[in-house]
Order: C-alpha cells, then sequence, then structure tokens
C-alpha cells in the first residue's frame, strides 16, 4: 500500500463519510421526515457551523470536552455545532418577535463532537428534531409526542418511549443544596437507589426517603404508575402529585389517539441536559447501544439567549437506525438505461421516461 | 413461578468474564439455579433454563462489550469499570470476589512524599491519577499491564497501585502495603439502554439472585420495591 492510501484511510475521530446506498438511503429517510414535519406544520431552519464558544458554555456540563474549538482570527474562542438544539436557540432568542408565537421549525444537520474509540460506532453525527417553542402546556407536549411518535411509525420501526418529569424532580428534592442534587440527579440516572436514599434521608423523614427512591427507580405503563403513586398519596404534596398525575394524563389522551404503541412512565429519566424544565423523554430501540431519540421541556433556554418563552421539542440520532430500515429506503430498482443510434435520440427517449416521472440513463 | 417460562423470549445477553471471577460467578449462578458451562475453547453458552446467553470475555473488554450492547449485562469488578469512565447500571453488588486497591512499596519504603511528583507504575491509571490528585498528591504514571511487583524491584518506579488480594504476591517480592485505597467490589452491570428495554425481565433475574431459593421462587420484584414496601 502507498504511504498517500494509508494516510487518506486515516480520519479523524468524529468524522464519516458515507456513500452510495447509504448516503441515498440518508437522504430518502431525511426527505421522508421533512415531508412529514411540513405536513405537521414545522419549517426548516438552518443553524451556523460554528459560534462562540464562551455563550454556550454553561450550558454545556459534561459534554464540553467533547466539543471541537477553534480560534478565529480576531483571536475569539470558537465551537464548530455540537448540538443543534443549542445554536438554534440563540437564534430563536435573537429573531423571535411575540407576534410570530407559537413558531414551528426543525432542522436535520451534521453534528460535529469527538467521539473516543470506545464510543465512535454511537453514529452520532447528525441530529434531526423539531421544536414548537411559544406554547406551553399539555396540548404543547402533547402535540410533541404525538409527533415523535408518527415519525417512529413513518420509518417503520418498534420503539419504546420513556417519559419522566424534570418538575417532579425539582419539586420532590428542593431541599437538597446544589451538590446534593447534582449528586442526586447523578443517582437517579444511573439507577444507584442507596446513594439517593441517603442523600434523600438527610433532608427528610425516611418514609418519604423511601417513596421518593422507589419513585425515582419506578418503570411502567400508565396503569402500573397510576397504582403505584396513589399508595403514596399520603407522603406527597399536592403539587408533586399533580406533576405525576400530569404524565398520566398525557400518556392517556395518547393511548385514546391511538400513538401510545410502547409508552412508559420512568422518572429516572430526567434529562440529559442541564435545561430541562418539564417532562423529558428518551427513546429506546432494542439492539441500539444508546437511545435513538431524547427532548423535552424547556422553557427557561430561550430566556438565556434574550427572549423569555416556553419550549418543547425533540433531537433524534436517525443514522443509529437508519441500517434497520434500508429495505424500505433501498436503491431504486426501476433505472432504464436507454439504447439509440446516436447519443441524442437516446437523450430524447431518456427525457420523456423522467418527464413521466421514471429514472433513466441516455 | 420460574423464570424460564419466558423461553419464548430471546434469552438475555451477558458477559463474564474470564479469569479469577469466573469460577466464583459460575458457582454463585449454580447456588441461585443458573447452571451454565462452557464447552472446551467455546466463549458462548446458553444456561440451562434459556434466560441467559453467556459470553466469555476479556476483563478488560468486558464494559466495552456491554457499553456496545452487544451484551446487555455483564459482571465485573469496580477497578475494570473504573478505567473505562463509561456509564453504566450497576443492579447489584456481588458480595464474593472483593478485593482492595493498595499503593504498595519496597519494605520500609514508606507513604510517599507530597510535595515532589511521585512515580507509580500500575495497570489502573485513571484510578491511580484520579485517587492521587484527589489528595493534592502531585503523580507521574507509568502504565503497565502486568508484573507489576517488577516496578519497585528493579527501579522503574517506586511505588505501585494494584489490586491486592492476600499480598503473598507482595510479600514473595520484599514488598507491602503502604496504604490501601479503596476497596473493590464485583458488580452485575447492565447498558443503560438494554436495562430500559428489558427491566422486566432483568428486575426479576435479579430478585432471582438477591432470593434464598434462586430461579424457582415467585419473583414479581419491580424495581425500587426494596424502598417502596418498607
Amino acid at each position: 500500500m502507498t504511504d498517500s492510501r494509508k494516510r487518506y484511510l486515516q480520519v479523524p475521530q468524529g468524522t464519516e463519510g458515507v456513500h452510495l446506498e447509504e448516503a441515498y438511503r440518508h437522504r430518502r429517510i431525511t426527505q421522508e421526515l421533512y415531508q412529514l414535519f411540513t405536513q405537521w406544520g414545522y419549517l426548516p431552519v438552518e443553524t451556523p457551523v460554528f459560534d462562540f464558544y464562551d455563550i454556550y458554555e454553561p450550558l454545556l456540563r459534561s459534554s464540553a470536552r467533547d466539543v471541537y474549538r477553534l480560534i478565529d482570527r480576531e483571536g475569539d474562542l470558537l465551537m464548530l455545532r455540537s448540538d443543534i438544539t443549542l445554536f438554534l436557540a440563540k437564534q430563536m432568542g435573537l429573531w423571535l418577535r411575540e407576534e410570530d408565537l407559537p413558531t414551528r421549525v426543525c432542522y436535520a444537520d451534521t453534528i460535529l463532537r469527538h467521539q473516543s474509540a470506545e464510543d465512535i460506532s454511537k453514529n452520532e453525527f447528525f441530529q434531526t428534531g423539531a421544536e414548537l417553542i411559544g406554547k406551553a402546556g399539555s396540548e404543547a407536549d402533547l402535540e410533541v409526542l404525538l409527533l415523535l411518535e408518527s415519525i417512529f411509525m413513518e420509518i417503520g420501526v418498534t420503539t419504546s418511549i420513556h417519559l419522566g418529569s424534570h418538575q417532579f424532580l425539582t419539586l420532590a428534592l428542593k431541599e437538597l443544596n446544589e451538590t446534593e442534587l447534582k449528586e442526586a440527579v447523578q443517582a437517579i440516572r444511573n439507577r444507584e437507589q442507596q446513594k439517593l436514599h441517603s442523600l434523600i434521608e438527610a433532608h427528610t423523614s425516611p418514609r418519604r426517603a423511601d417513596v421518593i427512591t422507589a419513585l425515582f427507580s419506578f418503570i411502567g405503563n400508565r396503569e402500573e404508575f397510576s397504582r403505584e403513586i396513589l399508595r403514596y398519596d399520603a407522603i406527597l404534596q399536592n403539587e408533586e402529585m399533580e406533576s405525576l398525575q400530569y404524565l398520566t394524563e398525557l400518556v392517556e389522551q395518547m393511548e385514546e389517539l391511538g400513538y401510545a404503541r410502547d409508552v412508559r412512565i420512568d422518572l429516572s429519566e430526567v434529562g440529559t441536559q442541564p435545561y430541562y424544565t418539564g417532562i423529558v423523554f428518551q427513546v429506546y430501540q432494542a439492539g441500539l447501544d444508546d437511545a435513538v431519540a431524547s427532548g423535552g421541556r424547556y422553557d427557561k433556554l430561550l430566556s438565556r439567549f434574550g427572549f423569555d418563552c416556553p419550549s418543547v421539542g425533540f433531537s433524534m440520532m436517525l443514522r443509529k437506525i437508519e441500517n434497520q430500515v434500508a429495505e424500505r429506503f433501498g436503491l431504486p430498482e426501476d433505472i432504464v438505461k436507454v439504447e439509440g443510434k446516436t447519443f441524442a435520440e437516446a437523450f430524447r427517449a431518456a427525457q420523456q421516461i423522467r418527464e413521466k416521472g421514471g429514472i433513466a440513463i441516455q | 413461578m420460574s423464570l424460564n417460562l419466558e423461553s419464548t423470549e430471546t434469552p438475555l445477553t451477558m458477559a463474564l468474564p474470564k479469569g479469577r471471577l469466573f469460577e466464583q460467578v459460575q458457582e454463585y449462578f449454580a447456588e441461585k439455579g443458573f447452571h451454565f458451562k462452557f464447552e472446551k475453547r467455546r466463549l458462548v453458552a446458553h444456561d440451562e433454563s434459556g434466560l441467559l446467553k453467556i459470553f466469555l470475555v476479556k476483563n478488560a473488554d468486558l464494559p466495552t462489550y456491554v457499553n456496545h450492547g452487544i451484551a446487555g449485562l455483564g459482571i465485573s469488578g469496580e477497578d475494570v469499570l473504573y478505567e473505562t469512565g463509561l456509564r453504566f447500571f450497576q443492579l447489584m453488588q456481588f458480595d464474593f470476589g472483593s478485593t482492595e486497591m493498595c499503593l504498595a512499596a519496597r519494605k520500609s519504603y514508606g507513604k510517599p512524599n507530597t510535595i515532589r511528583t511521585v512515580s507509580v507504575a500500575t495497570k489502573f491509571p485513571r484510578f491511580a491519577r484520579d485517587y492521587f490528585y484527589s489528595q493534592g498528591v502531585p503523580i507521574q504514571i507509568i502504565k503497565l499491564n502486568g508484573s507489576v511487583e517488577l516496578a519497585p524491584i528493579l527501579g522503574l518506579a517506586p511505588y505501585i497501585v494494584d489490586l491486592v488480594e492476600t499480598g503473598s504476591t507482595l510479600r514473595a517480592n520484599n514488598l507491602e502495603v503502604v496504604d490501601t485505597l479503596k476497596k473493590i467490589n464485583v458488580h452485575l452491570i447492565s447498558n443503560p439502554s438494554y436495562y430500559k428495554l428489558n427491566y422486566r425481565r432483568i428486575n426479576r433475574f435479579v430478585a432471582a439472585l438477591h432470593s434464598d431459593t434462586g430461579n424457582t421462587v415467585p419473583g414479581s420484584s419491580e424495581s425500587g420495591r426494596k424502598y417502596a414496601d418498607k
């Protein structure tokens, strides 16, 4: 092998090339999604590829170390787009006016972040998503959950939505100080029950600590969840109970509309990003190493960029599931190779096929 | 109800580490009613109830298999898990296989000077680095892959950080434990996504491991029941 070929085969961590069938499939799925988004009134937005790092730094949390940074000619520190939701929030915060609300936007674009050798198969190079901006309340939450479920129905994969509540988290752990809260959130996400229990018990009765720990460890369908929370009626405060019942009501509405194929209430879903305020969810699919989609309500994010308005949305790492729908989104089969005595003759014949919507090569 | 009534479903996948832990795991599982054995040179086996499909992998590779979801579950020591820095659910801590992560040196060498940079040879660079930094001690790490005891003897580094079970290898090489840094336990871990998709069956499996009679009793434990029913 020549030295130059060896050199070309090496690619920096966090990049990928997509070729032929794979690229075609990716385009078709993206097109189909855009069509679906449009039918729901979600219109595309484009975000810049890089922006100033310091604006986003407080919002990055642990993902900060995976961000690619660079210095521009003026000496400012920039970051490459590692999460479209963040870049979008800034844009929307800057440009939206009260009279534009509510606004429905969608996107499908490349993201750039470092991935370690262990994580490289995670396929997190391309992010697709939708945001409903400027609408609070259950109808907005419901709309976004229904849109999410419709997408997976449309592309034909079986998924489970795990729905949690950041609001309940805030209420149930309000006695904890900032450091303890961080530790508790970590313990909830990692299902470390003993650690969570001892953090809560330091501030409240043992019985309440039992109940809160049990709730954060619970996973089940709506009926199971309703039964579970009824048992704790005497321990939970009204606001806490309401935030939990809100989840059951949402799922019930999804069921009534026939869009709750597999929805589980799972309070250990507290969001992978620090900016969530209401519902939070992740979507799982068999055979994948990580969630394929995640999202929730983040009513305070846009205000960081100068425009205070509620927002709810999700983003997906669709590339993770593209090879599972390869059959449906395969290469076109009916490509006609037109023969002719001259090139002009073949070209004209090919044009006739193209005009009827066919695919032809002259 | 026995867990194997669900044999129509695909088995739960689990990675087990080759080496010192394997036999202890096999024995423990047999006590709980999960019997399996690997045919000669084979690295994949099923337990007799059909609930588990088990892969035998190298200790240090086990977290990688679980991280990628190739094995949904795994059994691993905290030492190995810590080095990867990856996120797993720790579903259960076992009462076998625990060891201690220790700082060792030649006899009468004493504790390290905390002002000068200390050289430490170890198979566990991440753990060693984090531990000494948390103590405010500057450290230079020399990564080795085995026979770490040689480092102080041959003069590669005065200190080593390594797992110590009985201490006999240290004594045989004229070394001693200077400080015990952390107790290292063995855990049942899960890929988070795999757990979320299979939580019912995994919870029942964990309940069977917790119970004295194992895989023969009704196992209706939901996660969190431990706290809910107190």
